[in-house]
């Protein structure tokens, strides 16, 4: 085992059981018995509701980490950070916002590649064919909006800026809301519940890929700049060593049939290790937005 | 009406497969209106039950203001509700102030749109104070608006659940009633059309087989038709087959009284036949007897002999041709009447005359040859004579005459006795009596006359007395009297 429970988290990258791991890894993945648990929290960045996609990706992974690999998704990105600050997951894969929100809480795991970069845009979606005319955000006066979640980056914070720069305020929207999750944003709007609607690119993207009326039902009236697509990440003080394997082993998955497999249900290329840097157009958007808990 | 032109063996049978038709007809008809009525009632209640369960849902997503919860929780609910899959039927849950916090249907009921107290869909809904108990709206097209407020355990409102449906979702789905009920008419034609046919034949079997028994009275042999009649415990049939049996005895009894009076006819009329040919012979058989009293006194003068015998002669040929009429075989030649008959039938008629003390005063007026047959009209003459001298009274006088001419002979008696109408002539020719002796007479002149295309009446200008006139053609074509 590279991880052991009697050993105390150490901070840094431990050379020996990064080799003791990897030699785990690359000498037989199937006959490792999983003793270890490894929990990872899922939020709605990806399309996690599918239980049997989520289940041979656990297995993917356990194989290949020697521990038992559970995933628990919850829609709510406040609440998978109270399971990572409670311990109760060791990784998450989260939201940039959040991560620069909670960033001195957290370490970085991985950065999803989406179309070979780790980069992904918000949109503003309307009902397709919709009566009401929204061509962007300066026309959203007295509509009702629907956003992800408020910590998302792409579901919220995009928006608040975009409202901000069109010199819309909270209180000239008729109502707005969350539907706690990308998907159900696209199928808020889609329903006309709102108008319009602030979603993940990537998420709608994938929707449409796999055919799915919330983005079927939906158009793309404004696309956000890039900005570091949502990472995965673990608490501070979990062993360094531990998030280093998982860490290859995601970023080994295209190296595989049953890698590839996985990361083209999730409409992804790969993952790399990703730099804190790349999420600072995030960081410098959350600066801007009063209450974003980002303070210069 | 057509089917009353039918045949009753087909009325019955036909009758009974359209009343078949018909009850299932009804039948279907009235079961779908008992279903149109429940749907709307059933429709009701799972309103009720929807409203019930959303508001108990809805309630701490309200109070946490989650419009997508509140939203994924009508749309499931509303998936409940009637009409809901159609478009027909929809729920809203409402904010405090009566706006749409969410909606089944946001193109309908759009997020944030104040509802109570505004018109929606044609209705003015209550405004929010009005609202303080659940509260459903009929509307006339027959579509209902369900609202109820939403309290927390203090009582305070959070909001409304609202609940719309339709019309039409009330309305009976006649389109999908059809189909079963056209199948259920099918099978019920299909299955019971023949029974009702069957069942009906079977009904006027027995009245047909009367109809049959009926048709052959009197035809065939009341026994058989007595064994045809049908034999049923049905009291209606029963009575009927018991009025044909009475029926069938009272035609025998019938049918042996009438072979009784025939019968009975029969030997009167052989009775009137012997009566009426002793009469006619016993006419003449007087003035002959007489005759021959008169030959055995004075028969010593051959003018006396002679004459009498030749009154004898004439006497029996007129008795000869009087029986002979009555046997078939018998073609007894007659000759035409001369003026001797005439005084013949005088001289026969004396004794009576002698007896009654009538005087008789003849005439004759002949001017044409005289073609009657002889012994047909002496027979006549010397009946209406003896019945003129039997009705003039004592003493009393009869006027007998005989005119000829080229085309008819009349022979006429009158008296100054009793009188004698054209109706009391017909009565007692009619009568035909064998009781009454001048009845004879007279009948046979009657007959005679018809027979030779004369005519025997009464002179109804005569004065006092009677004066009956018999007449016949003068010619000897004349048809034969009918020798039986």
């Amino acid at each position: 085992m590279y991880v052991t429970k009697t050993k105390p988290p150490g901070r840094g990258v431990n050379r020996r059981n990064l080799l003791k791991g990897t030699a785990a890894l690359v000498a037989a993945p199937r006959m490792a018995v999983a003793q270890e648990r490894l929990r990872i929290g899922l939020t709605a960045v990806i399309l996690a509701d599918q239980a049997a996609f989520l289940a041979r990706w656990a297995d993917y992974l356990s194989q290949r980490l020697a521990a038992r690999v559970n995933f628990m998704s919850r829609d709510q990105y406040q609440a998978v950070h109270e399971l990572l600050s409670n311990g109760q997951i060791e990784a998450a894969w989260t939201c940039g916002y959040p991560y620069v929100r909670f960033q001195p809480q957290l370490q970085l795991l991985a950065v999803p590649l989406y179309k070979g970069q780790p980069v992904y845009q918000s949109y503003l979606i309307r009902p397709l064919g919709g009566e009401v005319a929204v061509r962007g955000w300066a026309d959203m006066a007295g509509k009702v909006f629907a956003y992800s979640d408020p910590l998302s980056n792409s579901g919220w914070l995009v928006a608040q800026g975009e409202f901000a720069s069109a010199g819309i305020a909270q209180k000239d929207l008729k109502r707005s809301f969350f539907a706690h999750g990308h998907r159900n944003v696209a199928e808020a709007v889609a329903s006309r519940l709102a108008d319009a609607g602030s979603i993940d690119g990537y998420v709608w993207e994938t929707m449409r890929l796999q055919g799915m009326p919330g983005a079927l039902q939906t158009e793309v009236i404004w696309k956000s700049r890039l900005h570091a697509f949502p990472p995965l990440v673990a608490a501070a003080g979990t062993d360094p060593a531990r998030l280093e394997v998982l860490r290859r082993v995601l970023i080994g998955m295209p190296n595989d049939e049953v890698g590839r497999m996985l990361l083209k249900s999730l409409n992804l290329d790969g993952f790399i290790a990703g730099q804190p840097s790349m999420f600072d157009s995030i960081r410098q958007l959350a600066r801007s937005v009063p209450g974003s808990g980002v303070v210069a | 009406m057509l089917l009353s032109r039918l045949p009753y063996r087909v009325q019955i049978p036909l009758g009974l497969s359209l009343a078949v038709v018909i009850a299932a007809a009804l039948v279907t008809a009235v079961a779908a209106e008992i279903f149109a009525r429940t749907a709307r009632s059933d429709t009701l209640t799972t309103v009720d039950r929807a409203a019930r369960l959303l508001g108990a849902q809805a309630l701490p997503l309200l109070a946490a203001d989650d419009i997508w919860r509140v939203f994924a929780l009508l749309r499931n609910t509303a998936a409940f509700l009637p009409g809901a899959a159609t478009g027909q039927a929809r729920a809203a849950v409402l904010d405090s102030e009566g706006r749409v916090f969410a909606s089944s249907a946001p193109q309908l009921l759009q997020t944030a749109r104040s509802l109570l107290g505004q018109t929606v869909s044609g209705q003015l809904l209550p405004p929010t104070n009005a609202v303080t108990q659940r509260l459903r709206m009929d509307r006339p097209d027959g579509a209902i608006a369900l609202i109820e407020p939403l309290r927390s355990e203090d009582g305070q409102v959070l909001g409304y659940t609202y609940i719309e449906v339709d019309a039409p979702v009330f309305a009976a789905d006649w389109t999908a009633l059809t189909r079963p009920a056209l199948i259920g008419v099918g099978l019920a034609v299909f299955l019971l059309v023949p029974v009702g046919w069957w069942i009906g034949r079977r009904m006027t079997a027995p009245v047909l087989s009367v109809a049959r028994v009926i048709e052959r009275i009197g035809r065939l042999d009341p026994a058989e038709l007595r064994r045809e009649l049908p034999r049923t415990k049905d009291p209606e049939l029963g009575r009927i087959s018991a009025a044909v049996d009475q029926l069938i005895s009272e035609l025998q009894v019938r049918e042996q009284a009438e072979r009784r009076a025939l019968s009975a006819e029969r030997m009167a009329a052989v009775g009137r036949i012997t009566a009426a040919v002793a009469h006619e012979i016993n006419n003449p058989l007087g003035g002959l007897l007489t005759a021959m009293q008169t030959l055995s006194v004075h028969g010593g003068s051959e003018e006396t002999r002679k004459r009498t015998l030749d009154l004898l002669r004439r006497g029996l040929n007129q008795i000869q041709t009087t029986v002979a009429a009555l046997l078939p075989q018998a073609r007894i030649e007659d000759r035409a009447l001369e003026i001797d008959d005439f005084a013949d039938v005088v001289t026969l008629a004396h004794p009576d005359l002698a007896h009654r003390n009538v005087q008789l005063t003849t005439q004759v007026d002949v001017e044409s040859a005289m073609r009657v047959p002889s012994a047909v009209l002496r027979q006549v003459m010397l009946n209406m004579l003896l019945n003129g001298v039997s009705a003039a009274g004592e003493p009393g006088t009869v006027h007998a005459e005989l005119r000829a001419d080229a085309d008819r002979l009349v022979f006429s008696v009158a008296h100054a006795g009793r009188d004698l109408t054209q109706d009391g002539l017909d009565t007692i020719v009619a009568a035909e009596s064998g009781d009454d002796p001048r009845g004879f007479g007279l009948w046979v002149c009657r007959e005679i006359a018809t027979q030779y295309g004369g005519g025997f009446d009464v002179d109804s200008h005569h004065g006092k007395g009677t004066r009956l006139v018999f007449w016949m053609p003068n010619r000897e074509t004349h048809e034969e009297p009918a020798a039986d």
